[in-house]
């Protein structure tokens, strides 16, 4: 997809037909103890057969670690281990709302293409299928990367209705800067958002935390804790979060998860 | 006759295969993953005195095939547990071992007591080996602390009681002997090892509380020795638990001389591994030609040692 990004296909129609944008799935090699636990990766598309049924799901990956590593030796045909769907996914947008944006930083991007996509094109997800009536919202993607060689899947992002703007570190491609510059402008601009959907590195997921704050737009944050299960089984997933009493409490990502309301992260 | 049932003393089982605690949550999360009536038992997550946050994140660090943790008995408290827990747990008619751990001797007689009016509880295990809990007393590191806490516990409740032992330590036996004495039904074998991850680039500990306890495939054969020597000086069940991940593993504890087996880590990256077992165990049972799962039970037969020195 880009510099160390790849895509992976997975044929698996359990967890095609159920799965909705922003949930995930654990993924590991169906055999052998090193790598041992299973790692999360967010659906990024789901996929039919030639009857027109949810067969499998695409997921895309950057290479930093021992599983990543060694997916691109991964063969077609070979078997892997998978559970999901899992957690709770971005909310289904509410009726009425004028403007969705999405703000993407790094590999961070991957669960919008399945938000855009359910939103703006025929495609549906989950079981029973999900009912989107919201033709009437904009889309908006905003996406930053290091540099232009680590901008991925562009070619999937051109969706008919979705304006995309890009950021890069270095200038190399798009607006010069974060991201959350891109998100500030929009808010100044005439039709500013009243959704935000957020996933990124922690300090851009801050950043954005912030700024929706400000500007009174509901905004909810995808969180990328580390996983040891996915399931809610091992307490390791933990984030800092705004309980009713206003103090904050370690809760479950996997479970709870991973999108939260912003208002509710403690950073 | 069913043929996987095992006998711990005052503890009745089914069979031998039990979910070990902290890898199976309050089970509830396991709804779509495990099947529990299969299970020999299920010891949800260890419940302490008061509500504990845990230890900060990073709570975990994988290692080669293996896995170090420090969670810190992030739990909501006992009395959170009964109201919310409990009666769910009771309700799966699958066996449940409560484990329980306080900082003292008196905070594990309150809440033994307190679990002591639940009389559908099949025991409780006592978690006097946790190494991520700061502040607490390492009962067992200590012969006489295991005895006393021990003895606190069988003195106001009935329920069978199981010692959960720590690895930690030089001698484990004396520490399981010590147990046996006061009055434990069993001791589970084996905790965490402690262990630690760095991240030397950064010049820092992975983990947020800087030491944790190693698990998964890679303690197995660890866990096997210690099981096996408790097995050859102690008269007393042992349920084993370290790296088990397949039927083959859980038959090398059987035979080194443990009564039962608990399924810790693996639960994390094969959910449905713990219930697929008990079927898998049935069938080693015919396939040994044998009546009954206990026949298998410690039949390890040593070398001859004497003959082996010139
Ligand atoms: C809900 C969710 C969705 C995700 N979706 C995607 C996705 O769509 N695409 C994607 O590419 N990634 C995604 N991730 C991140 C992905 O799970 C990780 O990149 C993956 O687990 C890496 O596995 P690995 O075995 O290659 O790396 P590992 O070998 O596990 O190492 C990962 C990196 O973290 C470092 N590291 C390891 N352990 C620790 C620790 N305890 N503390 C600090 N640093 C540590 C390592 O040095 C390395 O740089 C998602 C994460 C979550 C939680
Ligand atoms: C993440 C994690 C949490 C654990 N929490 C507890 C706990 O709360 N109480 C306890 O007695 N043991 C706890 N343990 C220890 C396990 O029950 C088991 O003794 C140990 O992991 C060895 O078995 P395994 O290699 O099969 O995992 C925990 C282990 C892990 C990996
Ligand atoms: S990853 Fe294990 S509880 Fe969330």
């Amino acid at each position: 997809m880009a510099r160390n990004t790849f895509r992976l296909r997975l044929y698996c129609p359990e967890i095609a037909s159920r799965i909705v944008p922003g949930q995930f799935f654990m993924i590991r090699p169906a055999r052998g103890s090193d790598p041992l636990l299973g790692r999360p990766f967010a659906l990024f598309d789901t996929y039919d057969d030639d009857q027109g049924q949810p067969a499998g799901f695409d997921f895309g990956y950057v290479t930093i670690g021992k599983l990543t590593g060694l997916m691109p030796s991964w063969k077609i045909g070979d078997e892997v281990s998978v559970w999901g769907p899992l957690g709770n996914g971005f909310p289904m947008v509410p009726k009425g709302t004028k403007h969705l944006m999405c703000v993407a930083g790094g590999i961070g991007q991957t669960p919008f293409l399945a938000v855009a996509r359910e939103l703006l094109t025929s495609r549906r997800y989950g079981s029973p299928t999900r009912d989107v009536t919201t033709s009437s919202t904009k889309v908006s993607l905003c996406y930053g990367a290091r540099s232009a060689d680590y901008l991925a899947g562009l070619d999937q992002f051109a969706i008919n209705g979705l304006d995309v703007r890009l950021a890069t570190d270095d200038g190399s491609r798009g607006h010069h800067g974060f991201v959350t510059e891109l998100l500030k402008q929009s808010l100044a601009s005439d039709c500013p958002p009243d959704l935000i959907y957020c996933c990124g590195p922690e300090p851009m997921m801050h950043a954005v935390q912030k700024i929706a704050t400000a500007a009174n737009v509901s905004c909810w944050l995808s969180l990328e804790t580390p996983m040891a299960c996915g399931i809610g089984i091992c307490f390791s997933c933990v984030a800092k979060i705004q309980q009713d009493d206003g103090e904050w409490d370690y809760r479950r990502t996997c479970l709870e998860g991973p999108v939260f309301p912003a208002t509710k992260v403690v950073f | 006759m069913n043929p996987l049932e095992v006998t711990l003393n005052r503890l009745r089982l089914p069979n031998p295969i039990l979910v070990a605690s902290g890898t199976f949550g309050y089970a509830r999360e396991m709804q779509s993953f495990a099947e529990f009536a299969q299970l020999g038992a299920i010891i949800p997550k260890t419940v302490t005195p008061l509500p504990r946050i845990g230890n900060s994140p990073p709570r975990t660090a994988e290692t080669s095939a293996g896995l170090l943790n420090s969670i810190g008995l992030d739990n909501d408290g006992i009395e959170a547990f009964l109201e919310k827990h409990l009666s769910y747990l009771l309700g799966l008619g699958t066996p449940i071992i409560v484990n329980i751990a306080g900082h003292n001797i008196a905070e594990f007689g309150q809440m033994a007591k307190r679990l002591n009016s639940f009389k559908k509880i099949a025991a409780v295990e006592l978690n006097i080996s946790c190494p991520n809990v700061s502040g607490g007393v390492d009962f067992a590191t200590d012969p006489k602390l295991t005895s006393q806490v021990v003895a606190e516990v069988r003195a106001v409740c009935d329920l069978p009681v199981i010692a959960k032992l720590t690895p930690n330590v030089t001698r484990v036996v004396d520490i399981a002997a010590a147990a046996a004495e006061a009055g434990a039904d069993a001791v589970t074998l084996v905790n965490t090892f402690q262990g630690m991850a760095v991240d030397w680039k950064q010049r820092k500990p992975i983990l947020g509380n800087v030491l944790g306890g190693l698990s998964g495939p890679a303690i197995k054969p660890l866990a096997l020795r210690i099981v096996h020597q408790v097995a050859q000086a102690v008269k007393v069940p042992i349920i084993g638990v370290g790296g088990i991940q397949s039927i083959d593993d859980v038959m090398e504890f059987l035979v080194t001389g443990a009564t039962a087996v608990q399924i810790g880590t693996a639960n994390f990256y094969n959910p449905t591994l713990a219930s697929r077992l008990v079927g898998q165990l049935t069938d080693v049972v015919k396939s040994q030609g044998c009546q009954r799962v206990t026949e298998l039970i410690g039949s390890l037969q040593l070398p001859n040692r004497s003959g082996c020195q010139k």
